[in-house]
């Protein structure tokens, strides 16, 4: 309080010129009415006001989580947590950095796509074929569109499902979520539909103008089966510190879904996500996930197994490197009979980066016949980086089987004498065996992204080794 | 559950840890104890005609005591859960102070094989033996209070700032704060002791509390096993879990010089109506090795931790712990081992084979410090489900600050007894209860097999064994009839 008068100075002094330059967006920092402006702003139905106005009360209640990274840095007084999509916000390309331009350059990502991936383009003409992809999809009575707008166009269908598996109360930052979320995808696949083709976030990105605080659901009806990928190679340029995500999917009985991930955020964005899926029974329900971008990721993509017969799989990556902290995991919870999970995840640590990994593994009463299964291996390629394992295994059935192993090392020299025995040079070789170690993951990408993602590596080896 | 997916549940607990809608209910990190005040450290410490220092060093106990919360590692904050202990009309005696006139030194006492004897029964040391070839070797054993009156320097050098304690732990702090019996064992350089000492607590009369602080230091090059056993005292109440309670705190705090080797089997068998602490640490110099094999069997509720510091190069620590749990029981298990010395070893096992509602939590963190290169870490978690109302919790974490190790590596698996091995004895002819039997203890053998003394063997084989007619063999019969 004592501060206040300052602040009134500042903005006496320097006021206007926000007004002027920022007329799309609410002020920074948050209040309520900052969420009843948003709301407004959205022209929604009460109930969601009514929601994000309990989900803002819990976020001020919520101390700030202490167990994982360093979240002090964040100044949340200083982040604007709503700008209206217009055709007026256009970045400049000029303003990208140079470090940016020059990695997309180096993984050969086209020209237009560039500046799109980098924010600046309304006129990249994605929205042409994110058109024809969803004449396609809605020929099969696929819906896949902005979650704003599948509030307005299913909002039965949409009030049934939303924060059902991730509610406000949740955590912290899916209560700030809850409060302030714009963007992200709302996807439905009618019972027994096959999507022949992964639906493509970035489609539809800058539509949308996803975002910070994005919130997607996937509703899979039963025997239904989709891939959903987000994220892309590419760093994601922003000018937004914090980007805090819900993701919510319900996979009905006998469906299946895949999510797939390649958060490669700037490294000055904290990466704060929750996502959930709940699995019903014999579905299958799988996380592909992988980290290389962020300051800071804290992200523990879940599955509970609700249903008999289910079937759970979480693959994490995460690489980091200089400044950055990899906070990730997955969690597997068992609440039915012969449910199974797998979890692998891989983490590489450089150039004094941190990776750490969280699990958790429940089985609660009741689910017979569990099978589960836990593998972490971490790589610290050079002194200064440092890995963590924090493997939480909590069974209370007694017929369960669960394995759970972790290994964490260098980079074999012998592997990589032998590759440069075979001619290869010392970078070569050692980014063969980064390649081999990441297999588990690469080999679940389809092709033109595993290609990218292995590029992106290899650059990030340089990087270190050079 | 916590901020961003966050890890497991830890916010839940804290959120029940502050009983906001059920005031009434005892919350999982409640303790209530009501002798811990100034006023009644001041009088243990009066009553033993304390020096000023030692006053201090338990006041500075005290003040850690009051500040800390039971669980200060954020990790663990959800696997605490003291609900089932009823301690608030537990009460030490205050006032007898151990008394070399009260101790007992009868050559006799001592047991088959043993090279020491010392017995602690209730709240005071009640007999101290040496071997004569130990006597002559230098080696000493006698209580803490004997030490101070012998040699009061050596003392302070030994317990001043919380010897080898972890600080910020809360029950390790109040043991430092109000114990009333102590023990020094002290083997001088050079010496190889071939045979045990063994040290013998009985503990567990209705309303009692024991606190208890135990020292061993071993001189470079030097050699000695120990085997501790704890068990119910003559007055204590078996059986009935729902009967009043009894308390025990105690501490084995470890020195190892240069090159020396510590073997400390422990066999902790105390009634159900017993609430145990127990903090072990040890403090590793260049070479030096320690090897746990802990056996937990009783009490109904025991919180462990063990501190392993592995600060000189080359030391090592090999530790086994076993859990055999019955009725409500809960065996709650931490322990720390740090490398931070060069080419350090630590090979860490638990294993819990727990039936009817008997819980078990596994908590262990190998941290590996920048200086540790060549660090061989391995740590292991095991647990076998003998019934439906079990729970195994194991968090077996890393920490890794140097990448240049041998190995660092952690396992964990949890299930029924397996049935291919079963299959394969009771095509042997062997009767399935029996079977059940021979797998369930054969899983516990490794901790068995590391007992120095041979008694102590088959004494913790018996008690196994009898733990298994009683508790599980008749039962797991019934069923598998039914």
């Amino acid at each position: 309080m004592a501060s206040s008068p300052q602040i009134v100075s500042g903005e006496y002094k320097f006021g206007f010129h926000d007004e002027v330059e920022y007329l799309e967006q609410t002020k920074r920092g948050l209040t309520r009415q900052t969420v009843e402006e948003i709301s407004r702003i959205k022209d929604e139905p009460k109930w969601m006001l009514d929601f994000r106005l309990r989900a803002y009360e819990h976020f001020l209640a919520r101390p700030m989580p202490m167990w994982g990274g360093d979240l002090l840095q964040i100044d949340l007084d200083k982040i604007v947590y709503y700008r209206k999509p217009s055709e007026g916000e256009e970045k400049s390309w000029d303003d990208v950095p140079d470090k940016i331009k020059k990695t997309f350059e180096r993984l050969g990502i086209p020209e237009a796509e560039r500046k799109f991936l980098s924010g600046v383009g309304a006129q990249y003409d994605s929205e042409v074929v994110y058109h024809s992809v969803r004449e396609e999809l809605s020929k099969i009575g696929v819906v896949f569109m902005g979650t704003d707008q599948g509030l307005k166009e299913y909002p039965e269908l949409f009030r049934k499902y939303f924060a059902t598996v991730v509610p406000p109360e949740d955590n912290k930052f899916a209560a700030l979520n809850s409060a302030v979320w714009s963007g992200g995808s709302f996807v439905y696949v009618p019972k027994g539909v096959e999507v022949p083709l992964p639906l493509q976030a970035y489609f539809r990105i800058n539509a949308e103008n996803t975002g910070q605080f994005e919130r997607t659901l996937i509703i899979v009806d039963e025997g239904a089966k989709v891939h959903y990928i987000e994220g892309c190679t590419a760093p994601i340029y922003t000018t937004d510190a914090l980007h805090a995500a819900v993701v919510e999917v319900i996979a009905l009985p006998g469906s299946k879904v895949r999510y797939t991930t390649i958060q490669n955020w700037s490294n000055d964005v904290y990466n704060l996500v929750t996502k959930r899926a709940h699995a019903h029974a014999h579905s299958t329900v799988e996380w592909i996930d992988a980290n290389t971008g962020s300051r800071l990721t804290m992200k523990y993509p879940s599955i509970y197994l609700r249903g008999e017969g289910a079937t759970a799989e979480v693959i994490s990556v995460a690489v980091a490197g200089k400044g950055q902290h990899q906070d990730t995991g997955a969690k597997a919870i068992h609440l039915a009979p012969n449910t199974r999970s797998r979890i692998v995840s891989k983490s590489i640590s450089k150039d004094g980066g941190r990776t750490t990994y969280r699990g958790n593994l429940k089985v609660a009463p009741g689910a017979t016949g569990v099978v589960a299964s836990v593998r972490c291996d971490a790589l610290l390629l050079d002194e200064g980086s440092r890995s963590d394992t924090y493997p939480y295994i909590d069974i209370q059935e007694d017929d369960t089987t669960m394995t759970h192993e972790a290994t964490v090392g260098k980079i074999s020299q012998d592997q990589v004498f032998y590759l440069m025995s075979r001619g290869l040079t010392e970078n070569e070789a050692t980014n063969l065996v980064v390649q081999g170690f990441l297999e588990v993951f690469t080999k679940e990408l389809p092709m033109e992204y595993a290609i990218e993602f292995n590029r992106l590596v290899k650059l990030e080896m340089e990087g270190s080794l050079g | 559950m916590t901020a961003p997916e966050g890890p497991p549940t830890a916010h839940i607990a804290g959120a029940a840890a502050t009983p906001t809608s059920v005031a009434s209910r005892q919350a999982p990190t409640d303790l209530t104890l009501s002798f811990v005040d100034e006023a009644t450290v001041r009088e243990v410490a009066a009553a033993a005609g304390e020096p000023e220092w030692l006053l201090a060093e338990r006041l500075e106990g005290l003040r850690s005591f009051d500040a800390l919360p039971i669980e200060t590692n954020p990790l663990y904050t959800t696997y605490v859960d003291l609900r089932n202990a009823k301690l608030a009309a537990t009460r030490p005696t205050l006032g007898r102070p151990d008394a070399a006139a009260a101790i007992a030194t009868d050559p006799k006492l001592l047991p088959e094989g043993a090279a020491g004897y010392a017995e602690v029964s209730d709240d005071r040391v009640t007999a101290l033996v040496l071997s004569p070839d130990a006597r002559d070797a230098g080696v000493i054993l006698e209580t803490l209070a004997g030490l101070g009156r012998r040699d009061p320097e050596w003392l302070r050098r030994l317990l001043e700032g919380g010897c080898t304690l972890p600080e910020r732990d809360k029950l390790a702090q109040l043991t430092r704060a109000l114990w009333t019996s102590g023990l020094l064992l002290h083997v001088p350089n050079g010496v190889r002791l071939e045979r045990p000492v063994v040290l013998r607590w009985s503990v567990g009369a209705p309303g009692s509390a024991v606190l208890s602080r135990s020292v061993i230091s071993v001189g470079e090059d030097a050699e000695v096993s120990v085997v501790e056993e704890q068990v119910a005292s003559a007055g204590s109440v078996g059986a009935d879990s729902s009967g009043p309670q009894a308390f025990f705190a105690g501490t084995t705090e470890v020195r190892l010089g240069p090159g020396s080797t510590l073997s400390f089997a422990g066999l902790q068998d105390f009634a159900i109506s017993q609430v145990a602490f127990q903090h072990r640490s040890a403090v590793l110099e260049r070479g030096a090795t320690i090897r746990w094999a802990l056996a937990h069997l009783g009490s109904r509720i025991i919180r462990s931790r063990i501190d392993n510091a592995l600060e000189g190069d080359g030391a090592s620590v090999e530790q086994a712990e076993i859990i055999f749990g019955s009725s409500d029981q809960l065996f709650d298990l931490t322990s720390y081992t740090r490398h931070i010395g060069r080419d350090t070893t630590g090979n860490l096992l638990s294993k819990a084979a727990l039936a009817d509602r008997s819980r078990a939590y596994m908590k262990g963190l190998a941290t590996i410090d920048k200086p540790a290169h060549g660090t061989d870490s391995f740590l292991g978690e095991f647990a076998m489900l003998l019934s439906k109302q079990t729970r195994s919790v194991a968090i077996p974490s890393l920490e890794i600050d140097q990448p240049d190790c041998r190995r660092v590596a952690h396992a964990s698996s949890v299930g029924p007894i397996d049935e291919t091995q079963m299959f394969y004895l009771e095509s042997r002819g062997i009767d399935p209860d029996d079977a059940r039997k021979f797998i369930v203890l054969g899983y516990l053998e490794p901790v068995v097999a590391r007992m120095p003394l041979e008694s102590a063997q088959n004494r913790l084989r018996e008690l196994l064994d009898a733990k298994w007619e009683a508790q599980v063999g008749t039962r797991s019969g019934a069923s598998a009839v039914a």
